[in-house]
């Protein structure tokens, strides 16, 4: 990357701006689609640059896409491409949240939508038990299987039936998890 | 309601969650049980709205914040969303070392379970609200298991999940 001129800003946050505004699928796709323009088509960033910043986004609090952006930004452009990354990742699909939240307004009382919105609300609990399945997914290794799904459950009893904030819960389960170490073989990728 | 209160408290449930939908447990804590801000049909509504749209799940935050307090509230919800982003920076000037510290990775390991955890408890209220009949709770059954275990576009799911209450209720 260092022998590569900069890439141009403008070129940059229309990569970005495309990868926010038509990428469907969550964090997933859209990376994936920024993988391909970025290193593949474009050569812009290494694998091993690609590596460190969806790594290091996984583990940064929030939304580990616009984190992963602003990373990949950051490699590219430093503090000008951070910001620029972030806003046309993140800019475009919130714009469209706010229409259709508008439009959920309106028409949400008629009997018609109010039959699809049922079904797309129970499609939302779909959504969210398989994103919880998904998260934990990775860590489950046959040497890390026990000590995360142990969390897990403790997690889901002390939130859903005792009555523990989240925040309880996260500091909680970090202690455990300081405590509890095991084995970190296995881990995600 | 103030806007800036809400944007803490937005901003809190991002900071504490490691992927777009986990903090869904804090959010509902803090906007449906304590302030009632919102009611469960609204998150639900919400979630079904940030997934409708194109970019990170995470975007449900928005229309949370939107649902909430109108405008004001959206944007409220896009600084909380777009804000957590800014530490990936130095976290990435200092990933190889810190990555490697397997203290780190286990308490990691264990937040993320403890994520999984909270997600799946808030299943609870936000099925009881779904569920008003047999046909909610196949197509939560069917929902699961085609994002679980597919690589199906979850707007798709969506779009199929209404169609069939639409069918069911034309038939």
């Amino acid at each position: 990357m260092e022998n590569q001129p900069l890439p141009k800003l403008r070129t940059l946050t229309g990569i970005f701006f495309r990868a926010g505004s038509l990428t469907f699928g969550g964090g997933n796709a859209t990376t994936a689609a920024l993988q391909r323009e970025l290193v593949s088509t474009r050569g812009w960033l290494t694998d091993t640059d690609f590596a460190l910043c969806y790594a290091v986004s996984r583990i940064t609090p929030g939304t580990n896409l616009l984190a992963f952006c602003t990373a990949a930004g950051w490699r590219l452009r430093r503090g000008l491409g951070a910001l620029a990354a972030l806003l046309a990742s993140s800019v475009p699909g919130a714009a469209i949240v706010v229409l259709l939240a508008r439009g959920y307004e309106a028409w949400h009382t008629n009997p018609l939508v109010l039959t699809a919105l049922h079904g797309a609300l129970a499609a939302a609990v779909g959504i969210v038990l398989a994103s919880s399945w998904l998260l934990l997914h990775p860590y489950l290794a046959a040497t890390t299987w026990v000590r995360m799904s142990v969390i897990t459950g403790m997690s889901f009893v002390l939130a859903g039936f005792l009555g523990f904030s989240p925040i309880q819960v996260l500091g909680l389960a970090a202690l455990t998890g300081c405590i509890w170490r095991g084995t970190t073989r296995g881990t995600a990728r | 309601m103030n806007v800036v209160i809400l944007n803490l408290l937005l901003l809190k449930a991002t900071i504490t969650s490691f992927s777009g939908l986990s903090s869904l447990p804090m959010v509902r804590h803090d906007l449906v049980v304590d302030r009632q801000w919102l009611n469960d049909r609204q998150l639900n509504a919400a979630v079904v709205v940030g997934q409708s749209s194109p970019g990170p799940f995470g975007l449900y935050i928005v229309a949370v914040g939107y649902f909430a307090a109108g405008l004001p509230g959206a944007l409220a919800g896009w600084l909380a969303l777009v804000t957590p982003a800014a530490l990936v920076i130095p976290l990435l000037r200092y990933a190889a070392r810190r990555a490697a510290d397997p203290r780190i990775k286990c308490v990691l390991q264990a937040v993320i379970a403890a994520s999984a955890g909270l997600t799946l408890s808030i299943c609870v209220p936000l099925a009881r609200d779904a569920i008003t009949g047999p046909l909610p709770a196949v197509l939560i059954i069917v929902s699961t298991l085609l994002l679980a275990l597919t690589r199906v576009e979850t707007l798709l799911v969506i779009l199929f999940a209404a169609a069939v209450s639409m069918l069911a209720l034309l038939r």
